[in-house]
């Protein structure tokens, strides 16, 4: 576990660790997804919560798993089993794959050891939720006209179309950025605290 | 042989998924999503679970209701938290409802079996398997930690730390000895895995599938 490895596929036990890292990451994802349910608003800081809380358990599969793929091996089993139990689209599905394609390749470039590069790939794999509440964006026209034949006021339509507008996709882009940078540092906080001292690391 | 009938297919599942997620996703008319939720219907009743196709249908009608009576007379908070929501879960209805009778009615070692038919790497299978495995050993895990929590009486923000530390620990552990354990059994032999149950497709399932694949090519054709 202490040399790192390269250019090797991953054991069985790289696999299974992953799996387990996986099932805690998804189990932090799905309660504030559970809550993104209550208001549109939650639900595109949604991507930003999540990121401040997975830190730990990613950034500890990054340290355990030093091998090509295993960023890449999370993120789809997150984005399958969403998908599998119908919870969401295709669409995260690939934001997912292309998020964790590209903190796949920071971890290649930075030796996989380096904590800096751990975290910038971890912001690019926070990045990966917004294709949970993108869908918003993609099914706007019809909701809407939906209010609108619906005879809705005017200014209840208004409050729909700020929340889908242009800034806030910036903002739901950039939530997971700044929540995954907080989020690493905090789980930076723990690993040196408790972590490193008990040889976990 | 009863409950070997019983099972949904795994395969069917995983295309009748793909063919609800490109409809939902494309402009379609009220009665293409009637005739869609109708066949999971069906299929749900096909595998003999009558309570849960009840519990669907009346789910459906009731967001359907929901939408077009109680929103537009709501107050404006609830109108504008739950538009959005009950637009989006309306679309996505008929996934949940094929993820709902995946999650009831295939058991996981046959969604493995199909995943190895489809040519899945192994090693994704393996994974996803410990992740679902993993997930009651999380809550068995976290149970432990909040009585232990109590014993020392740890309040606040303490508890956020003194629940992930341990959680972190006893994962890693896991994961050692189910490695252990898994390499053990051979879970390294690069040959081609056996398997003790063999996946026969039912004719219901396989006309699922056929009309899954219609509704799909008259979402494209009719507009």
């Amino acid at each position: 576990m202490s040399e790192p490895i390269k250019r090797r596929g991953m054991s069985g036990k790289d696999v299974i660790t992953v799996g387990i890292f996986s099932a805690i990451y998804f189990v932090i994802n799905f309660a504030f997804m559970l809550l993104g349910g209550l208001h549109p608003l939650l639900w595109i800081l949604m991507p930003g919560f999540i990121a401040l809380f997975t830190g730990i358990p990613y950034l500890m599969m990054c340290a355990k798993v030093q091998k090509v793929g295993s960023v890449l091996l999370m993120g789809l089993i997150t984005g399958l089993i969403y998908y599998v139990t119908g919870q969401f689209t295709v669409v995260i599905l690939v934001s997912f794959v292309l998020a964790c394609g590209l903190a796949e390749l920071t971890r290649g470039l930075t030796h996989y050891r380096s904590m800096a590069g751990n975290l910038v790939s971890f912001v690019l794999f926070s990045v990966g939720m917004v294709g949970s509440p993108l869908p918003i964006w993609l099914m706007r026209e019809d909701f809407l006209r939906q209010i609108t034949e619906q005879g809705m006021p005017a200014d209840y339509v208004n409050t729909l179309e700020a929340l889908s507008s242009n800034v806030m996709l910036v903002v739901l882009f950039l939530a997971p950025v700044v929540g995954a940078i907080i989020g690493g540092f905090i789980a930076r906080a723990m690993f040196r605290k408790h972590f490193e001292k008990a040889g976990l690391v | 042989m009863e409950t070997e009938q019983r099972i949904f297919d795994p395969r069917a599942g995983l295309w009748l998924l793909i063919a609800a997620n490109l409809i939902a996703f494309r402009p379609h008319a009220f009665w293409l999503e009637l005739a869609l939720i109708g066949l999971l219907l069906v299929l749900i009743l096909g595998h003999g679970r009558l309570t849960m196709a009840a519990k669907w249908a009346v789910g459906y009608c009731a967001l359907v209701a929901f939408q077009q009576f109680i929103l537009p007379m709501s107050p404006m908070i609830i109108a504008t938290s739950f538009t959005i929501f009950a637009t989006y879960t309306r679309r996505m209805f008929p996934c949940l409802m094929t993820g709902a009778l995946m999650l009831t009615c295939t058991p996981l070692r046959y969604l493995i079996v199909a995943l190895r038919q489809l040519h899945i790497p192994q090693k994704l299978i393996v994974a996803i398997s410990v992740t679902l495995r993993y997930f009651p050993a999380i809550r068995e895990e976290i149970g432990y930690i909040r009585d232990a929590m109590k014993l020392r009486n740890i309040r606040g923000l303490d508890r956020l730390e003194c629940t992930v530390m341990p959680l972190m620990v006893s994962a890693t552990e896991t994961a050692e000895e189910l490695s252990a354990a898994a390499v053990t059994r051979g879970i390294e032999n690069p040959a081609r895995k056996t398997s003790a149950v063999s996946l026969r497709i039912s004719p219901l399932d396989f006309l699922g599938m056929l009309a899954g694949l219609a509704l799909l090519v008259i979402s494209f054709v009719v507009q």
